[in-house]
């Protein structure tokens, strides 16, 4: 691993804040009567991916022996509970706007108990396990909420029930939300893996997640709102993927060429 | 507040069945030969993919079968405790189907398309058939296939994960009575309960004849601690009929 172009804390701050403010826009302007705002739920989801890729990449870097996969699982199996859990929370007392912060604050409590739990019981002794999975569980709610309310276009549980897990568009969310966590690291790991490359590519797999909410969109807000949240998607994917093959290119060792043959520097 | 202290105090048997449900799931875990990527490169025993993927694999298809179970038994009558004993029995069935049909295919993989003998390293004779293992494991690996038993320990593992995941769906249906609702939250109850002991067994075991099989009461502890934690939670939820 590479020294870090950013900080862990500095990336939380950026995946939380801008996380929140972006699903409270979109839950609070779509009800409102402008539905077209729905996509910066999506954009905050997008930062939420990068702070839990970014939690993995730590993480997984001290080898935990089961894969990649199976932690962007674990994030996104307790993200669900407390996400609708402060969902339904904030319902049941009468306002919803509370609900993504009881989420959070839940799945952050949830991550840090697994966390203890792999490290003090099942003794897997990595250092920075407890702070990893609370990073991951709270990425792992805002990836859900933001994408749910962008799809919605509300806070409100029994529209997001209705409107995304009943249609059943919540096993593309949660399984491309997983995606977007586990996947960057996935495919970038190994001696020469650099942190703006695996982060560049959690955007890009964010925005393929934020794409295709778009489309589930299009069936529960409406066609422009979703076609608004389609378009923004595959924006910012041809942009971040465009950056994430960039850094490929800088990073390969040997140079590249785009024929498929071996790079001079292989031979 | 005090809808969720009432929901708590009327819903506690829900937590129980979902912690049970929890441990089944975890213990499952540890019967089902996962060999992770030196498997899919047929150097080591078990099937090629991690823990996580076969227990999500085979809890769902399990949840798939239950959920058509429940459907079909709560159209006559709310579902009681010998209808819960029939769904969790045909999510377990479901999910030892899913389990044998990837482990037999994957022997006609290793054995027809690799060419390989399943054995085991890990024992000197088959602990069920008393068959000789250390002449067939080829140099250099730690065993390859699926032996007869891994085979049978792997379906054993299928009926633990999918009775834990079928119980844990079930008890979410008598809270909240909303099958999408339930089968997502089931599907958090599940991964997390798969996930925890995977980093018990670090990524590969064989089965119950595995020496890593002893360290199953720690990964019971811990998915007891967390599958408290999300029941606890989970029961809260009443559903969206409940508003």
């Amino acid at each position: 691993m590479s020294e870090p172009t950013e900080t862990a804390n500095q990336i939380d701050a950026k995946g939380i804040i801008i996380g929140l403010v972006g699903i409270y826009i979109a839950g609070i302007a779509a009800p409102a009567g402008m539905p077209y705002l729905a996509f910066l739920a999506g954009i905050g989801a997008l930062f939420a991916t990068k702070m839990g890729a970014d939690a993995v990449r730590r993480v997984c870097s001290y080898g935990i022996g089961t894969g990649v996969p199976s932690i962007g699982m674990l994030a996104l199996g307790m993200g669900i509970i407390a996400a609708m859990f402060g969902l339904a929370f904030g319902k049941m007392v009468h306002a919803p706007f509370i609900g993504p912060i009881v989420g959070l604050a839940l799945a952050l409590a949830i991550g840090f108990v697994v966390g203890s739990l792999a490290n003090k019981i099942i003794k897997l002794n990595i250092p920075v396990m407890e702070r990893c999975l609370t990073e991951i569980a709270g990425a792992g709610v805002l990836v859900l909420t933001g994408f749910s309310v962008m799809i919605a276009g509300s806070m409100d549980f029994v529209v997001i029930s209705e409107k995304v897990i009943t249609t059943g568009y919540i096993a593309p969310v949660f399984i491309l939300g997983a995606l977007g966590i586990l996947h960057p690291f996935n495919a970038s790991l190994g001696p020469d893996e650099t942190q703006d490359r695996t982060l560049i590519h959690a955007y890009s797999c964010g925005a393929i997640a934020m794409t295709i909410g778009g489309f589930c969109s299009i069936a529960a807000i409406g066609a422009v709102a979703g076609l608004i949240t389609t378009v923004v998607g595959l924006a910012i994917w041809y942009v971040t993927f465009m950056g994430f093959v960039k850094l490929v290119k800088r990073d390969a060792g040997a140079g590249y060429v785009g024929t498929g043959l071996l790079p001079p520097g292989a031979m | 507040m005090t809808d969720i202290i009432t929901m708590l105090a009327t819903n506690w048997i829900s937590i129980i069945g979902i912690i049970i449900g929890g441990i089944c799931i975890a213990v499952g875990v540890h019967f089902v030969p996962v060999g992770g990527a030196p498997a899919a490169m047929a150097q080591a025993t078990g099937i090629g993919t991690g823990t996580v993927q076969l227990a999500a694999g085979s809890g769902l298809t399990g949840l798939l079968a239950a959920g058509y179970m429940y459907m079909t038994l709560s159209a006559v009558d709310k579902p009681g405790i010998s209808e819960i004993v029939l769904i969790c029995a045909t999510g377990a069935v479901g999910a030892m189907i899913m389990i044998s049909v990837t482990m037999i295919v994957g022997n006609w993989v290793y054995i027809y398309g690799v060419g390989v003998p399943p054995a085991s390293a890990k024992v000197d004779y088959d602990p069920l058939t008393g068959d000789s293992q250390a002449p067939y494991v080829a140099a250099g690996t730690v065993g390859q296939g699926m032996p007869t038993v891994c085979f049978v320990s792997g379906a054993i593992g299928g009926l633990l994960g999918g009775l834990g995941g079928s119980l844990v769906y079930c008890m979410l249906m008598w809270v909240n009575g909303d099958p999408a609702i339930s089968s997502i939250f089931a599907i958090g109850v599940f991964l997390v309960n798969a996930v925890l002991p995977s980093y018990n067994i670090q990524g590969t075991i064989e089965g119950f004849h595995d020496p890593k099989f002893k360290r199953v009461p720690k990964a019971m502890l811990a998915c007891f601690i967390a599958s408290l934690l999300c029941g606890v939670i989970a029961v809260m939820i009443p559903g969206a009929g409940g508003f």
